[in-house]
């Protein structure tokens, strides 16, 4: 699941000043769960907007808000396209995908990021968000007993743990554990140690040719997937 | 302003949802003869409303006081805190309710618009509460009573330390205000007369007065006397004195009555002779330990088998009995021990018969006889095999609750007003859904353990030889109290909008009781009958699908708000400094009740049915109205339920973040819990100094920057 935090919000006062009607745009899936853009997060940003400006002198802003089921397909952005006909932008409470899928969908709309999108990760108890992927397109979690040393080692390196390792714990941060241990462990449990002594050639860093772009379906007509 | 409701276009299309009663009927409620809506007035006891309380009682009972003092209360056997601890102290809190909510000050008032005249034969608790209906619905209503004042077995069967004669009287009173017409020292022994002289309808209510009798030689004996009669003849009056030792026979209700009411009147030794053991004893197990406390002694798996009298008194032969399989009503059956050890003989003065009671119907009312020789009705229309007869209570039952009495009474009226309008009876049914089912051992374990308290008693030596009222009223906190330990079954927490649920699982972590649990298809289930409708995970769901069941609950802390803020607008001054403050805590424990009486201009309470479910937005709310500082007063330790204060203070945190980010100053709000032991008026007296201080400054600012 995708992992992100609100905007402080001054940085957002600043970001909508220019703006005067603005629609807070929540997004029900991802950014719902990790309590930075659901249906809650939208009226307290929206509550907190409308303080701020009770309290100021200019400004004069109109707020309203309304949450999607999902703001990164266009089939859920319909409902919109007749919201937003007497605003002057949209004010994102999805994750970064969110907020360009709406800009996609409506050319001629700002749309401004309300959160900071932050990584993919998991809920490590209620309120606590956890790293776990990088999306590095080379999944190695077999090899490493289903520990991550991309996402959970500070260095992401392949063949760990580095000598900065101490008490299980990080060199870089003594709260983290050190992911390699933690590999370590869990494949002495499995009995694969020998994983542990084969060594993992570098990672390519050369060629990510970026945008990526996926496709799950096969190709039936040639030509027919351009785009 | 008042956009922010309409703002959300969600919460627009919902809001007609959200005035649905969503919540589930509980036990209680089920349980009682009458459907009292137990659980709301418990909850106003517990806000100390009890005006408000009052009033949904009378709303379901027609004799409040009376249930207060005599009802056998079904609801407390069915109250599901019996799995934690002890049931709530239902009926005493409806006599705390009765007796502060002013009950004998209500008066009620009826006009006559109907013609046809109803006659009621019997004014015990089903007649009563069938002209009380009647005049409600419209009819004039007679009442005929054989004896010489109304009240049926309320009056010659319930002993005046149970029920006081004033409460008795100030009901009748009451019937006539209404213009119920009573007709005392009137014996009814034909209906046909009754019809003869224009009454439309009749409705038969004489009771089941008859003791019944034992089968066994020497029942006749001068001395022997049936449990129905002794309490009439007292309580009508007449005083018999009781010397020397006194037996009395059964377990029942009226067994335990009958030998207190003798030990009263001077018996020497009363002895209740009992065929089964205490476990299966049918009074009141209250009742049966004051007895025992007042010297009446209980001899079980006893049975008498023949009585002689010589020399002016009277030598029981009794024999020993145990318990053999259960019978037809599962209670296990008394089997004589044979052998001659097990005979002995009881000598006493008299003997109290009382093993049960059964109607005596005059045969010339012509009404089809059941079982038992009690009427038989239709139980849907209450109707005898004659038109336009009707009947209820013990004639129709046996022998059986005041409660149930009142309820056959209610429903006789209304089934009467449809035969006399020609509508076709409707079976009662109710829609909403009773909650049943036990809680869970690991819900019951987060449960907080709040025991129940009795209501006080007059001690012994006061009532032991006095037919005083031995039962005496909560004081305002006990009650209070008492009221919290309720559990709110039914009115949970509830998924209204399945379609929001993002299945973040914030109401299963966040749950104190571990209510909320993941089906088997991944969905979060809120199961109704676990959920204690603490507003925790109301207030949390990050997409606000998560509602509770009553509409009073879910609205009240914005309502109060706009409240707030209309006064505040009439009143042409801003509110200086906005508190939410626990309801409960506020008025019922009385630690808050400092904050709440040092209130001064310029600070305004939003009372809040728990701190817990004052959301974040609710404090940026209050800011935003204009209050220059906002507090939150919460129970903290003493809160009856989960320690609320945790949620409270993290909600504050993050507030105060905001705040800090908007450049509003985060010491403007606090919260305060009294459990910490520190003085709560002069911490509130500081803060409000605090934020004069931050206001000025700010004004200066103002000033400096214009």
């Amino acid at each position: 699941m995708i992992v992100a935090e609100q905007k402080p919000l001054d940085e957002i006062r600043r970001m909508i000043a220019p703006y005067g009607r603005l629609l807070i745009l929540g997004c029900g899936t991802c950014m719902t769960v990790c309590d930075a853009g659901g249906e809650r997060e939208v009226s307290f940003l929206h509550n907190a907007l409308r303080l701020a400006q009770s309290r100021s002198v200019n400004g004069a802003h109109t707020f309203s808000e309304y949450t999607l089921k999902r703001q990164c397909d266009s089939e859920f952005l319909e409902p919109l396209a007749e919201k937003i006909g007497d605003i002057d932008a949209i004010l994102s409470l999805g994750c970064g995908i969110g907020v360009q899928a709406v800009a996609e969908r409506f050319p001629y709309m700002p749309v401004l990021p309300g959160v900071n999108t932050s990584f993919m990760g998991a809920a490590k108890e209620w309120g606590v968000w956890d790293e776990r992927c990088a999306a590095c397109g080379e999944c190695r979690l077999e090899d490493t007993g289903g520990i991550c040393p991309i996402t959970r080692c500070t260095k992401g390196i392949l063949n760990g743990p580095c000598a900065g390792t101490k008490n299980g714990k990080c060199e870089a941060n003594s709260d983290v554990d050190c992911a390699w241990v933690l590999i370590y462990k869990r494949l002495e449990r499995l009995g694969q140690l020998d994983k542990m002594r084969r060594y993992y050639p570098p990672r390519n860093f050369l060629a990510i040719p970026r945008p990526k772009r996926l496709k799950s379906k096969v190709n039936i007509a040639a030509g027919e997937d351009d785009g | 302003m008042d956009s922010y409701l309409a703002d959300n276009q969600r919460q627009q299309v919902s809001r007609a949802e959200k005035a649905l009663d969503r919540s589930l009927m509980p036990p209680c409620q089920a349980a009682c003869p009458l459907h009292m809506d137990i659980r709301e007035y418990v909850d106003l006891v517990a806000q100390g409303r009890i005006m408000e309380a009052l009033q949904v009682i009378r709303s379901g009972n027609p004799f409040p006081s009376i249930c207060a003092y005599v009802c056998t209360h079904p609801c407390e056997e069915a109250c599901r805190r019996c799995q934690v601890d002890k049931p709530v102290a239902i009926r005493a809190l409806k006599r705390f309710a009765v007796e502060f909510g002013g009950d004998r000050m209500v008066r009620v008032e009826a006009e006559t618009t109907h013609h046809e005249k109803v006659a009621i034969v019997g004014s015990g608790p089903a007649g009563m509460a069938c002209a009380y209906y009647l005049r409600r619905l419209g009819y004039p209503a007679t009442i005929f009573e054989a004896h010489s004042e109304l009240g049926g077995m309320l009056r010659t069967g319930i002993p005046q330390y149970r029920l006081p004669r004033e409460i008795l009287n100030t009901e009748v009173e009451r019937l006539s205000w209404l213009g119920v017409e009573i007709r005392t020292n009137t014996r009814v022994v034909s209906l046909d007369l009754l019809f003869d002289i224009g009454y439309k309808a009749i409705f038969i209510t004489i009771g089941a007065h008859q003791g019944l009798r034992m089968g066994i030689d020497g029942e006749e004996s001068p001395g022997v006397i049936d449990g129905a009669t002794f309490l009439r003849e007292v309580n009508l009056g007449l005083a018999p004195s009781l010397e020397g030792r006194l037996a009395v026979v059964g377990g029942g209700n009226v067994a335990i009555d009958a030998a207190r009411t003798a030990a009263r009147l001077g018996a020497e030794k009363v002895k209740i002779l009992y065929r089964r053991s205490r476990n299966e004893l049918p009074a009141d197990p209250a009742e049966v330990d004051m007895a025992l406390e007042e010297g009446v002694e209980i001899l079980f798996l006893v049975a008498p088998t023949r009585i002689k009298r010589q020399n002016g008194k009277l030598s029981i032969s009794c024999v020993k009995m145990e318990l053999g399989e259960p019978d037809d009503t599962g209670r296990r059956r008394p089997m004589p021990i044979s052998g001659s050890g097990s005979n002995f003989i009881e000598e006493v003065d008299t003997l109290i018969t009382a093993i049960g009671q059964a109607p005596q119907t005059p045969g010339d009312f012509r009404v089809r006889m059941g079982r038992g020789s009690t009427i038989q009705v239709d139980p849907v229309t209450l109707t005898t095999n004659r038109s336009g007869v009707f009947a209820g209570g013990d004639a129709v039952t046996g022998p059986a609750t005041v409660t149930e009495a009142l309820a056959a009474g209610r429903l006789a009226a209304s089934r009467i007003d449809d035969y006399l309008q020609h509508r076709y009876p409707r079976v009662d049914t109710e829609s909403r859904q009773i909650l049943a089912g036990t809680l869970l051992p690991e819900t019951i374990e987060m449960i907080k353990k709040v025991g129940r308290v009795e209501p006080p008693v007059l001690p012994l030596e006061a009532r032991s030889k006095d037919f005083k009222p031995d039962e005496l009223v909560y004081d305002w906190e006990t009650a209070v109290n008492e009221a919290r330990r309720c559990l709110r079954c039914g009115m949970g927490a509830e998924i209204l909008f399945q379609d929001k649920c993002a299945t973040c699982l914030t109401c299963l972590r966040v749950c104190p009781y571990h209510v909320p649990y993941l089906d088997d298809a991944g969905t979060i289930q809120i199961p109704p009958d676990q959920c204690l409708a603490c507003g925790i995970c109301v207030a949390e769901c990050p997409a606000k699908a998560v509602i509770l069941r009553k509409p009073y609950d879910r609205r009240q802390v914005t309502e109060e708000l706009n409240h707030v803020l209309k006064s505040a607008a009439e009143s042409k001054s801003k509110p200086f400094v906005i508190g939410f403050c626990c309801q409960y805590g506020l008025f019922g424990t009385g630690s808050l009740a400092n904050l709440w009486h040092e209130a001064r201009a310029g600070i305004w309470i939003v009372p809040v049915l728990c701190v817990a479910k004052v959301e974040a937005e609710h404090m940026l709310r209050a800011f935003e109205i204009g209050a220059e500082g906002v507090f939150i007063a919460g129970c903290g330790e003493k809160c009856a339920r989960e320690n609320t204060a945790a949620w409270v203070r993290q909600r504050v945190a993050k507030v105060q973040k905001a705040l800090g980010q908007l450049g509003l100053e985060p010491e403007r709000l606090q919260s305060f819990f009294v459990d910490t032991g520190e003085d709560s008026a002069g911490e509130l007296d500081k803060f409000i100094e605090q934020v004069g201080e931050l206001h000025l400054a700010s004004v200066l600012m103002k000033e400096v920057e214009s």
